[in-house]
């Protein structure tokens, strides 16, 4: 008898577990946004001025992506982060790239007005980038305003940055360092891990690519600010369902990746001064990095941060609910309002303060702690 | 081992002339489909109207691997509220899962429901089947653990990288191990 309950026992379990598992039939989910604000006057974000490539040397050199003029601040050797370098259990290219991205307009779109989406404004180019279509491919090769780029987005980090590629493409390597998505570039097969935004391995190590600012964003934000955005269309040449997401949801947030205090892989440092998928704003420069709680700068408006011998400005855009950094002299006063930054007492859009920019990179704050563990937090 | 085989072919066959055991074998080998493809996100809900994309070059792309056991989908068919994608590797790897999974239940319920099988050793197919339910879908790191919440090592990523034939490989025990105790003629006659 004994012999016969095991056996039924064996069978009840299995056809338990069989009906448990019919729940990973997921349905799509609905959103919600954050606390709405009032709008300021939209206006472009300038394209950030780059130098002239350093002169090439080797055929690579040439065939990969253009340098920097300036390599940001990276608190560990390339050797100390490949031994970091992890699978992510995908090969390279199982998560495919976006080559031959299209766009529709914004009658066309269909997205609710809660979705995440990324926003570039490149000279005449205004696009948004779903975040629901980019989760399953995290890189877009695309051109903005006839430069050739990669829209970049590492879901386990919570990080969107926008690259300059030159001729070659970014492809997903299928390894992570830090949780973050380590790219290669088609030309050389060099790694580049997103929010280094440096080659850590293959002929191009050490070179940094330059970038350009992505805002994370909802897009009713985006459209309001740019009703002439173009969003990136689900024709992407691959077939996905793009209503799932496989690593949690934002909208509305489920218990998933996204909103649990644990990672999936190990951090390269630990820092608790905030929770681990806390958002940040953060800015790097050659002299180290600063980082403020996208909560913070929501209450504030405006924060200020030393950098070196800098002082870095993050000023709140509420109309998109994004951040941005700026260099600013010393001496200067800028202050939120409700509708403005004013700088000196005068009024300036959140997006067109009178400096030099910085790259502001949203992130997960255990992410960030980890790429640069020296880094200020004001929170 | 080639007469074991022989015996395991016996005795499933013996599960299949039984209406019980067939009832089973059909319901694992259709049911098993499903929940693969729903596990690696190829069958979902959410769908809206009715819409068929099929990829270009769908014979190049369907072999190329998303991750390890797995490949790019060459169609997405939209009927509200499904959303099925088609990957034809993916279904075959499914079927040969799902064959597996109903040979193992036919197996089990007719011994189960066979007094003269008193004392075979039970059939441990159908848990056998959960290793290539948990792959998830293609993402960085097994899907699942993102619902647990648990951490992902390497020895534990590798693991879910041979998820899948290992799932076949416990099947096929499953039914081995059955056969080296079970009585065919018990089990034909038994019901």
């Amino acid at each position: 008898m004994d012999s016969q309950h095991t056996r039924r026992g064996a069978l009840a379990l299995g056809i338990g577990l069989a009906g448990a598992l019919a729940g990973c039939l997921g349905a799509s989910s609905g959103s919600s946004e954050p606390p709405g604000s009032s709008e300021p006057p939209g206006s472009s974000e300038p394209p950030e001025s780059s130098a002239s490539p350093t002169p090439s040397t080797t055929a690579d050199d040439a065939a990969g992506p253009p340098a920097a003029d300036r390599s940001p601040y990276m608190a560990y050797e390339a050797s100390r982060l490949r031994d970091a370098t992890v699978s992510g259990g995908v090969p390279k290219d199982g998560i495919p790239s976006i080559d031959e991205p299209s766009f529709l307009g914004t009658s066309a779109a269909a997205l609710d007005d809660r979705e995440i989406v990324f926003g570039v404004v490149r000279g005449d180019d205004v696009r948004a980038y779903p975040q629901r279509i980019l989760v399953h491919h995290e890189i877009v090769n695309d051109r903005l305003d006839g430069v050739p780029v990669s829209v970049t987005y590492c879901p386990l980090t919570g990080t969107v940055l926008g690259f300059e590629r030159g001729a070659t493409t970014f492809g997903v390597s299928g390894t992570l360092v830090n949780s973050n998505l380590v790219m290669y570039d088609r030309a050389t097969d060099s790694r580049w891990p997103q929010v280094l935004a440096t080659a850590i391995e293959g002929s191009l190590e050490g070179r940094s690519l330059r970038e350009f600012e992505v805002v994370w964003t909802t897009w009713g934000r985006w459209r309001r600010r740019h009703p002439d955005t173009e969003v990136l269309s689900e024709d992407t040449g691959y077939a996905r369902n793009y209503g799932v997401d496989p690593y949690g949801s934002y909208t509305p947030t489920v218990r998933g990746y996204y909103d649990r205090e644990s990672t999936m892989f190990d951090p390269l440092a630990t820092d608790d001064r905030l929770g681990t998928k806390a958002v940040v704003v953060g800015a790097r420069t050659a002299a180290g990095a600063a980082a403020v709680s996208m909560e913070r700068l929501r209450a504030r408006g405006v924060v200020d941060a030393g950098l070196g011998d800098d002082r870095i400005a993050f000023v709140h855009d509420a109309a998109l609910d994004a951040g941005h950094a700026y260099r600013v002299p010393p001496g200067v006063t800028v202050e939120s309002t409700t509708d403005a930054v004013r700088v000196d007492g005068e009024r300036h859009a959140p997006d067109a303060l009178p400096f030099e920019r910085r790259h502001a990179v949203e992130a997960m704050w255990f992410a960030w702690a980890g790429f640069y563990p020296e880094t200020t937090l004001d929170a | 081992m080639r007469d074991r085989l022989r015996r395991a072919a016996w005795t499933v066959r013996a599960a299949l002339r039984r209406p019980d055991g067939r009832a089973a074998f059909l319901i694992g080998a259709g049911g098993y489909p499903l929940l693969y493809l729903a596990s690696i996100g190829h069958l979902a809900l959410g769908g809206r109207g009715r819409s068929v994309l099929v990829v270009d070059d769908p014979v190049g792309r369907a072999v190329q691997q998303t991750r390890p056991f797995s490949f790019e989908p060459v169609a997405r068919v939209v009927v509200e509220p499904l959303v099925v994608l088609l990957s034809p590797l993916d279904v075959a790897v499914a079927l040969v899962l799902s064959t597996l999974v109903g040979a193992n239940l036919a197996v089990a319920v007719a011994v189960w429901r066979s007094p003269a099988a008193c004392g075979v050793e039970g059939s441990a197919g159908l848990l056998a089947g959960v290793p290539a339910l948990l792959t998830g879908a293609t993402c960085c790191g097994p899907a699942v653990l993102f619902a647990l919440g648990v951490g992902a090592t390497g020895t534990l990523l590798t693991a879910f990288g041979y998820a899948t034939p290992l799932t076949a490989l416990l099947l096929f025990g499953g039914l081995l191990l059955v056969a080296r105790s079970a009585d065919a003629n018990a089990i034909r006659t038994g019901g």
